[in-house]
């Protein structure tokens, strides 16, 4: 089961890792990357614990443009978008 | 600094009745130095530490998310463990402030001050002067340090705002921080940092942050007489016993955007606050807890299932008393994120709660639901010695005093 839920805006942007973080309460940070989020992956892990939260957000957030009208198609079809 | 260190020593033989010998352990998480014990590992085992000279006779000892704060009774401070915000408080020389430092080292911003209490945040700390004086460092982005803006400060900074007031006590949370002030009935205790879940007690609209010290809500009229923080959990204890606390749900149930007053006959002495629980100790020696629907199982996926009945109100949430401690007389109580620890009258110190990092001391990484005694290699109990315990994040501390009468 998931540790917490948090919201991506309570998150923050870590240059170093290159990931969104959130504490974790070992000490380490759960991480989730840009291209994670932008896959529709939802949980960030700790790489010192078995801890993991899960992200909540939007993901046309994470999608540039391109990718965006790409989902837009794909929602005007019948077709289930997981 | 050696010199100054024997200069402020013989102050303080004349100051101090008896002279103090101590041992320090500690155990938990270790990744960042802050078990000061020159590796960079995790302990499952209390690791008695070097006797270090400047650090004989440690008063108070704070804890954060991977920092350790040390106050000396001469009113020195020193800190070690993860530095990456300037938590740590030794200044960018030589670009140190992104180090970690695993063995101690003087904040040398105090050489030329007193101080009477320090805490450790998440990634931020602060520093009380005998003088009343509140001073902040480290991660400022949440508006944590108080200084009006949301800056970042690798030394140590005057927080202006109590610059005609009398500070007492401060406490740092996740990402905010609560202060209470000396003979301000009333409004004795101010917020700042993140509000998001309530912590501030300012308002009961919703509150991202503030970088400004504010009052907090509801104690116009009761006496408060300490104050904790941890994780996004806020809490105070009056006069008279009673526990208010405020800030995110415990169990899972709403957030408390006003200091809310607990509902029991217990006189309580002491709140410490985790980051999904508080431990309660009253004046009786008795230990209560609330929130602790996941203590002790967070590494089991399977025991950890949503709270029971999810309880539409705070007021609900369940305080429970510690029945594995029946009969056992509690002095002290400290929590850590997701473990808990106290000290028994007869100088045992037991843990409970998540153990992946070896936080509870017991020798390996499992979770204990109840309290378990933890062995510190050897076993000299003497009536002149008394037993602190303190808890980061995912590690803990504990030190033993050993009161020798003076020969003067
Ligand atoms: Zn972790």
């Amino acid at each position: 089961m998931s540790y917490d839920d948090v919201e991506i805006e309570d998150m923050e942007w870590n240059e170093e890792l290159q990931s969104y973080t959130y504490p974790c309460p070992c000490g380490d940070l759960f991480q989730i990357t840009k291209d994670d989020l932008e896959l529709g992956e939802e949980i960030a892990r700790c790489p010192s614990c078995s801890l993991y939260i899960t992200v909540i957000y939007n993901i046309e957030d994470f999608l540039d443009k391109k990718s965006i009208n790409k989902l837009e198609k794909s929602k005007q079809q019948p077709v289930a978008v997981a | 600094m050696e010199e100054s260190e024997e200069g402020k020593s013989s102050i303080n033989e004349n100051e101090e009745e008896e002279e103090k010998e101590q041992q320090v352990w500690s155990w938990g998480a270790g990744t960042e130095g802050q078990l000061r014990t020159g590796r960079l590992e995790d302990e499952y085992s209390p690791q008695l530490l070097h006797q270090l000279h400047f650090l004989s006779s440690v008063t108070v000892l704070a804890c954060g998310g991977a920092h350790v704060l040390a106050l000396t009774s001469g009113g020195r401070v020193f800190s070690w463990g993860r530095g990456n915000s300037g938590q740590l408080g030794h200044g960018d020389n030589n670009n140190n402030m992104l180090n970690s430092c695993c063995y101690p080292k003087p904040i040398t911003f105090f050489d030329h001050h007193s101080l009477t209490h320090v805490s450790a945040g998440w990634s931020h700390s602060a520093f009380v002067s005998d003088s009343g004086c509140l001073y902040t460092c480290g991660d400022g982005s949440f508006g944590q340090l108080g200084h009006g803006d949301y800056r970042s400060h690798c030394s140590p900074v005057k927080v202006e705002y109590f610059i005609n007031k009398n500070v007492e006590q401060i406490e740092c949370g996740m990402r905010h921080s609560l202060v209470l002030l000396k003979d301000c009935l009333g409004n004795q205790v101010y917020g700042f940092g993140s509000g998001k879940r309530g912590q501030l007690g300012i308002s009961t609209e919703r509150i991202k942050s503030v970088s400004l010290p504010q009052v907090t809500n509801g104690f116009e009229d009761v006496e408060i007489v300490g104050i904790s923080a941890n994780g996004d959990h806020s809490a105070a204890i009056s006069a008279d016993g009673h526990l208010y606390t405020w800030g995110k749900g415990f169990n899972r149930t709403p957030d408390v955007h006003c200091p809310w007053c607990l509902p029991s006959s217990s006189q309580f002495t002491k709140a410490a606050l985790g980051w999904n629980h508080a431990l309660l100790l009253t004046g009786d020696g008795e230990v209560f807890m609330l929130g602790g629907s996941h203590h002790g199982v967070l590494s089991d996926p399977e025991k950890m299932s949503p709270a029971k009945h999810l309880s539409e109100n705070a007021n609900e949430a369940a305080l429970e008393r510690v029945a594995a401690l029946d009969g056992v007389i509690v002095v002290q109580i400290a929590a850590g994120a997701e473990h808990s620890a106290l000290v028994t009258e007869d100088g045992t110190i037991m843990t409970w709660g998540w153990g992946e990092h070896g936080q509870l001391g017991l020798g390996d990484a499992r979770d204990q639901t109840n309290p378990q005694a933890v062995s510190l290699g050897d076993n000299v109990q003497n009536k002149d010695t008394k037993f602190q315990v303190y808890c980061g994040s995912g590690f803990t501390y504990a030190i033993r005093t050993l009161c020798v009468p003076s020969q003067s």
